[in-house]
């Protein structure tokens, strides 16, 4: 009648304890940066640069978000985004780069903190054939 | 009506209340899912209801890097460590007001550890609104081959050890207990007990069920210890859509150290022995038909369960798409795999209905269930019952006041900038007459919509469309307003005393912030990112102030209500 009654203690302690000691990929904050040098976000290709290469160029995020939801991804938002913070003559800003289901960069954006009237900001993507479509 | 309640159900003086002002403590322990009582609605409207009464205005929210308010004042917040949020609870901890968030998939740094942790559950003393402080934050999976793609641990539920059942003889007494998803949608996912008797220092207590695909949001009784986990594996055999396999398991975890599996259970067609060939009950009910538009029917999102004395359960399908919208016995469904003994117990159970429930199995506990427009998806299915109606209470039928039970039904929107979906509302069923398990077949009574324009929320960037229903069913505002998170359109809030004519009351639009996590979409070929924000869920602690948690990563802010919002709660004579 229970297949799913008794998860042995054991493995239990031991998810709990994978949780809490695991360390994550990124293993440190970055700490608040200054300005990100155009010279280094344009070696950020979509399309081509991976989880690691970003890491060797940036360093490791300021924030990792994965909107994933409601068991099941939403198709225009499964994807991985790393956030770096900066700081330039026109104010605080993000790099946020997004990555694929194969860890590839697929978009990146420099985006101002804040925004007049909130309007968008242009992102560079990867080549239309590697671009995700928007659901339908 | 009031004369026909069960003596059981109590009642709460909303005008001491609302006197003692916000500081007051009412206790929320004794409504589900903390206790059996069901909170009485008096009607507090003029016979017309609201279809005459003056309405304020609804002013046009500020452009999108504003904050935009009506009829709510900010009191307090916190950051949350920038995690995206997917959902608040609010707990009365022995006296203090303890908020548990639940996340979505991320990391960040933890300031009080100095470690960047996987987004689990945060833990915040929020009795003092103006100064909470973050206590803990409780880690979630680690990434799988450098993904977070299946990470997150987004649904929390709190039970007192003192209100579940046999605390002295379980060790439960005076220990409370965390209940949490662990994982999304990955290859090991489970659901999770920790012992948050000290918030600033949980501990791991079991893990209930591993070995998901799916986990999402439960309801845990705590008068009762019944538990109904959202959960599901390949293995299971269940046929979900979407590619999903969330259904529901239904545990006996009274003793948190000894969980105890009772059954599984979804919507008729997605049982083992269903197959693609099936065709829907509707227009050809047979042995192996299914229920909704589609087969195989959408996952369940989260249970609500009314307790013992109600004895319903209503179950959302689909999230987005394709819904049904099921109501449950309870006692059936907890003891239908049994074929004697408690009420609810089945002579023609199946031999393995636990685990390889027949369709018969399934439909034992079933009292009622309405398709939704395919567009549409079961996210949220809060019960509101025994509301007065306003323009009933005198005249009709036998010319006592009249009263309806009432189902607050939301599909979630899912797209940014509303691309390649149709809008995602809110509605009020009517599901039953005078009474609490007057059951009729659901039936729409109104819309809750927010219009696109003025604010342009479709241009705004993020999602914008409904989420999730709060489901605080305790005083003052069960049966008198009903608030709704509605993504980039921010907290809304509805008076909701004569409902058939809902009345918009207050909304509140946070403004993005440096945390605010950008959400990018392509339209006609352009790729542009916007900061904004999404209120993800809302919900009500026992002193009356409402949370507001975002999923863009923007924290968790505190508000209250103000002019017309708050007076829906105040009886007439204020």
């Amino acid at each position: 009648m229970n297949k799913r009654m008794m998860i042995a203690p054991l493995a239990g302690a031991a998810l709990s304890w994978m949780a809490v000691s695991l360390p994550s990929p990124v293993t440190a904050a970055a700490p608040p940066q200054g300005s990100i040098s155009e010279r280094k976000l344009a070696q950020i290709v979509p399309g081509k640069s991976t989880r690691a290469k970003v890491q060797s160029i940036l360093g490791p995020p300021w924030r990792v978000v994965q909107f994933n939801d409601c068991g099941a991804a939403m198709p225009d938002q499964a994807d991985e985004t790393w956030d770096y913070r900066g700081k330039d003559a026109n104010g605080t800003y993000r790099v946020h780069i997004e990555f694929d289901d194969n860890g590839v960069t697929h978009l990146v954006a420099k985006i101002p903190d804040y925004v007049t009237g909130g309007k968008g900001t242009t992102a560079k993507v990867a080549p239309a054939g590697a671009m995700k479509s928007m659901p339908m | 009506m009031t004369s026909k309640l069960p003596r059981a159900l109590v009642g709460v003086g909303v005008s001491a209340l609302l006197t003692l002002g916000l500081a007051a403590q009412t206790s929320a322990q004794v409504y589900p899912p903390y206790g059996p009582d069901i909170p009485v609605i008096t009607n507090t409207d003029p016979p017309s209801g609201a279809y005459y009464q003056d309405q304020e205005k609804e002013p046009a929210p500020n452009p999108w890097n504003e904050e935009s308010i009506w009829n709510m004042k900010v009191e307090g917040y916190n950051d949350n460590q920038a995690r995206p949020v997917y959902q608040p609870l609010v707990v009365n901890q022995d006296g203090r007001e303890i908020l548990y968030m639940g996340s979505l998939a991320g990391s960040a740094l933890n300031p009080l550890t100095g470690v960047v942790e996987s987004n689990g559950t945060t833990i915040i003393d929020v009795t003092d609104v103006k100064k909470t402080k973050f206590l803990y934050h409780i880690p979630g999976p680690a990434p799988i081959n450098g993904s977070y793609s299946q990470a997150g641990a987004q649904m929390v539920r709190v039970c007192g050890g003192n209100t579940l059942p046999n605390a002295t003889a379980n060790g439960t007494a005076g220990h409370w207990y965390l209940l949490r998803a662990f994982g999304n949608a990955g290859a090991n996912e489970s659901h999770q007990l920790w012992d948050v008797t000290n918030p600033a220092a949980p501990k791991f207590v079991t893990t209930v069920v591993g070995e998901l695909q799916n986990t999402h949001k439960s309801w845990w009784e705590c008068d009762t210890g019944i538990a109904f986990l959202v959960a599901g594996a390949t293995a299971d055999g269940f046929h979900v859509g979407g590619g999903n396999t969330q259904h529901i398991y239904v545990y006996d975890l009274s003793n948190p150290y000894k969980p105890v599996f009772i059954r599984q259970f979804g919507l008729v067609g997605q049982q083992p022995s269903a197959s693609a060939s099936s065709l829907p009950c509707a227009t050809a009910p047979s042995a192996t038909c299914y229920e909704g538009a589609v087969w195989p029917p959408g996952p369940v999102h989260g249970p609500i369960s009314m307790g013992t004395t109600v004895n319903r359960v209503y179950l959302p399908y689909g999230v987005s798409t394709d819904g049904v919208i099921q109501i449950v016995d309870r006692s059936k469904l907890v003891n239908g795999c049994l074929r004697s003994g408690p009420a609810g117990a089945n002579p023609n159970a199946s031999a393995d209905c636990a685990n390889n429930p027949t369709q018969a199995d399934m439909l034992w506990p079933q009292v009622s269930w309405i398709t939704m427009n395919p567009e549409n998806g079961g996210h949220s299915s809060m019960p509101v019952l025994n509301v007065p109606i306003p323009e009933e209470q005198t005249n009709f039928l036998d010319g006592t006041p009249q009263s309806k039970s009432l189902l607050f039904v939301a599909s979630e929107g899912t797209a940014n900038n509303c691309y390649g979906l149709a809008p995602h509302d809110a509605w009020i069923l009517d599901i039953g007459n005078d009474g609490y398990n007057n059951d009729t077949t659901p039936w729409p009574m109104s819309t809750l919509n927010v219009a696109q324009f003025p604010g342009d929320f479709c241009g705004k960037g993020a999602r914008f469309g409904a989420h999730a229903v709060t489901e605080a069913i305790y005083p003052p505002y069960y049966g008198k307003i009903i608030s709704i998170s509605w993504f980039n359109a921010g907290v809304r809030v509805w008076d909701i005393r004569d409902p058939k004519n809902p009345k918009p009351v207050a909304y509140w639009i946070q403004a993005p912030n440096a945390n605010t996590e950008s959400s990018c979409s392509t339209i006609d070929g352009a790729t542009n990112c916007y900061n904004a924000v999404m209120n993800d869920y809302v919900e009500y602690d026992d002193r009356g102030y409402l949370y507001a948690a975002d999923r863009a990563g923007s924290g968790v802010t505190i508000l209250s209500l103000t002019g017309e919002a708050r007076n829906a709660i105040l009886p007439p004579a204020e």
